[in-house]
């Protein structure tokens, strides 16, 4: 039996407990994209929150705080079969418990933990390669993560920036987290058009600019151990590769 | 002058510092502007590969020393400028809100004298935490020779500090600063590490007391300016964690700005490898429970430059190999080649639910390239050689590549 989720954690968790306590899940697939198959019949699971809840707590308690946080950056990622990597890392985890965190090369574990570790490297780097630029009455950073990681960058900036209001768009999504110095929500987004960046901003963006180019070493010139920490992918978003104005 | 001239004035005269992490301390943002990771974060790499974390800045690079290495010494004859404290806080401010930075490094050449010096890098810290209630991280250099108690107060502000001592023996200190002492650098040294030990130790009984310099203090070495052998580095490295307990000790590998008779010419080329194997000598210092005479001793008192400490070692200590993956302790898991701090601790977690097979090396991080010499796996040895130092030396050099060659 497959099982077809609507692409929330909520859903996905659903289908984990109903594989639990109905039919055995085969596979779990997204509805939006699914291939019918003559070989297994499918359902549609539609999503019950008081259902997941129980998983999610049973996933804390019987595996382990750790396993929970793994599945949760497993299901940001971008990873295809990421609903199948998540159901197999859960069968084996309620067989063994929290032991499977320790059982790092076991077939179902080490994808899960590869992932895993992409998507929360990806977020630590977006701490500091995120960039905002002042546009009059709110800060406004856009990036274009391979990850879902936009809910992983929240937390930190609206700690951070906490008397500011901020908008994080992801443009490969198109959602943002909007923050009004109070609180933080998620939501869907598109770039309006008028955005312009206040005459400050382009100062300091300049400022900033020099900065870059003047804390080089000429003799220690190394370009390519520069792309391996800022790869070309990120670099539409970052003031000091975009705008070649200064480079001198 | 304008903003845009003095910044550019002022990083080209700080870019040789090398420190710029920003980690060890975890702050949450108290009602105004920032926060701080113990794990630290880089904001952009620069053209040369190092990373931007924090705003590198001189405070002036007007200066009275004349130390014959720097590019600030004030026989050079070059464009000088000055910050006043408030344009540094708001540069700070403003790059920090717009995320491009993780905080400040205020360091600065001794115009006037040090105490008029560290008073003013005081008076930035003071309206970036007391006015702006910025709480993100706060690196200063020490001005050598400086009261203690301006010292004191800005430790108070920082979140770490540092005093660089730039030669690891007096007499490489006195050809090139002759001005500087080891001694005058290492009071204020011990000072701040007093400090922070007793407040730690105040913390442990009452919670609201405020730590010194949380995120602990760092120093810096010039290599390859004066001829001191890297047995004299390492030992000197191995003394400062010992006795200050240094959270970092910096290597820079010495940038000819300047022409001197006790310095190397200008032609030459920054010892990068050698700063490179210092620092992986260094790791194995701090993470790897290795001393400094196991990586050089009075025989070999230079880093082998093709081949990595850790590897060196191995050669020279063969009889200790090969170790069995499955019953090697964790500490003698990192003396392997190839065996990480994170493998080590994996390998760790999982044999005492199963065997380890050496299919399954690799996936633990194991770089069996170099680690299979020096292991052996359920009793067997898969080196494919015999474990011989000249064997094992020559299967680890890297062979050169073959060249296409052209068709006409």
């Amino acid at each position: 039996m497959d099982y077809l989720y609507d692409n929330t954690f909520d859903g996905l968790l659903t289908c984990i407990y109903y594989s639990y306590y109905e039919d055995t899940a085969k596979g779990i697939y997204p509805q939006d994209n699914y291939q019918c198959s003559l070989v297994n019949p499918s359902r549609i699971i539609i999503t019950d929150p008081i259902l997941s809840s129980r998983v999610y707590a049973a996933i804390a308690q019987k595996i382990s705080s750790t396993a929970l946080k793994q599945v949760y950056y497993v299901f940001l990622s971008n990873h295809p079969c990421k609903e199948n990597l998540i159901l197999k890392y859960l069968q084996l985890g309620f067989k063994f418990g929290r032991k499977i965190e320790s059982f790092h090369t076991h077939p179902d574990v080490l994808p899960v933990h590869q992932t895993a570790r992409k998507v929360s490297f990806e977020a630590h780097r977006f701490f500091g390669l995120l960039r905002f630029a002042e546009t009059g009455d709110f800060l406004y950073a856009s990036l274009t993560p391979d990850h879902n990681i936009l809910i992983l960058l929240a937390d930190h900036f609206a700690d951070r920036l906490a008397m500011e209001n901020f908008i994080i768009h992801d443009q490969k999504r198109a959602t943002a987290v909007i923050y009004n110095k109070k609180e933080w929500y998620l939501t869907d987004f598109t770039k309006p058009d008028m955005l312009s960046i206040t005459e400050a901003e382009s100062f300091y963006q300049h400022l900033w600019l020099k900065y870059f180019t003047h804390i080089a070493i000429e003799s220690r010139k190394n370009k390519r151990l520069q792309n391996q920490f800022v790869p070309q992918r990120y670099r539409n978003n970052l003031v000091e590769f975009t705008n070649s104005l200064l480079s001198d | 002058m304008n903003t845009m001239e003095k910044l550019a004035i002022l990083t080209d005269a700080a870019k040789y510092d090398v420190s710029c992490s920003s980690s060890g301390v975890n702050k949450k943002n108290k009602g105004g502007l920032g926060n701080a990771k113990s794990y630290g974060i880089c904001h952009t790499w620069s053209a040369d590969g190092r990373c931007v974390s924090l705003l590198k800045i001189l405070l002036t690079n007007y200066c009275i020393y004349n130390c014959s290495y720097c590019v600030n010494r004030n026989h050079n004859d070059i464009p000088r400028a000055s910050f006043t404290a408030r344009e540094i806080a708001d540069l700070t401010i403003q790059f920090y809100r717009r995320n491009y930075i993780e905080g400040l490094f205020l360091s600065s050449a001794i115009e006037h004298s040090p105490n008029h010096t560290m008073e003013k890098i005081w008076e930035v810290l003071d309206i970036l935490r007391n006015e702006y209630s910025f709480h993100g991280y706060i690196h200063v250099k020490v001005i050598p020779g400086s009261d203690p108690g301006i010292i004191h107060k800005t430790g108070l502000l920082a979140d770490r500090m540092s005093v660089n001592i730039e030669q690891p023996t007096e007499q490489s200190l006195r050809l090139l600063a002759p001005q500087k002492s080891l001694q005058a650098l290492f009071t204020p040294m011990a000072e701040i590490c007093r400090q922070i030990t007793q407040t730690s130790e105040e913390k442990k009984k009452f919670r609201r007391i405020k730590r010194y310099v949380p995120a602990g203090q760092s120093t810096q070495m010039i290599v390859g300016a004066s001829d001191d052998t890297d047995l004299t580095i390492l030992k000197a490295t191995e003394t400062l964690y010992d006795r200050f307990n240094l959270k970092r000790v910096y290597f820079s590998a010495y940038i000819p700005v300047n022409e001197g008779p006790n310095l190397p010419a200008l032609a030459t080329i920054p010892p990068l490898l050698r700063e490179h194997r210092l620092y992986q000598a260094d790791w194995l210092l701090r993470f790897y429970q290795f001393k400094a005479e196991e990586i050089v001793n009075p025989q070999f008192p230079r880093l082998d430059t093709d081949f990595d400490p850790k590897i060196s070692w191995a050669l020279r200590n063969i009889h200790l190999f090969p170790l069995e993956i499955n019953r090697a302790s964790y500490e003698e898991l990192l003396r392997i080649p190839g065996i990480g701090v994170t493998s080590a601790l994996r390998i760790v977690r999982q044999r005492r639910l199963s065997p380890i097979s050496y299919d399954n090396l690799h996936k633990f991080g194991v770089v069996l390239k170099r680690a299979r010499f020096f292991l052996t796996c359920q009793g067997r040895y898969y080196g494919g050689i015999p474990i011989e130092t000249s064997l094992i030396r020559q299967a680890l050099t890297p062979q050169p590549q073959p060249l296409q060659l052209t068709l006409f």
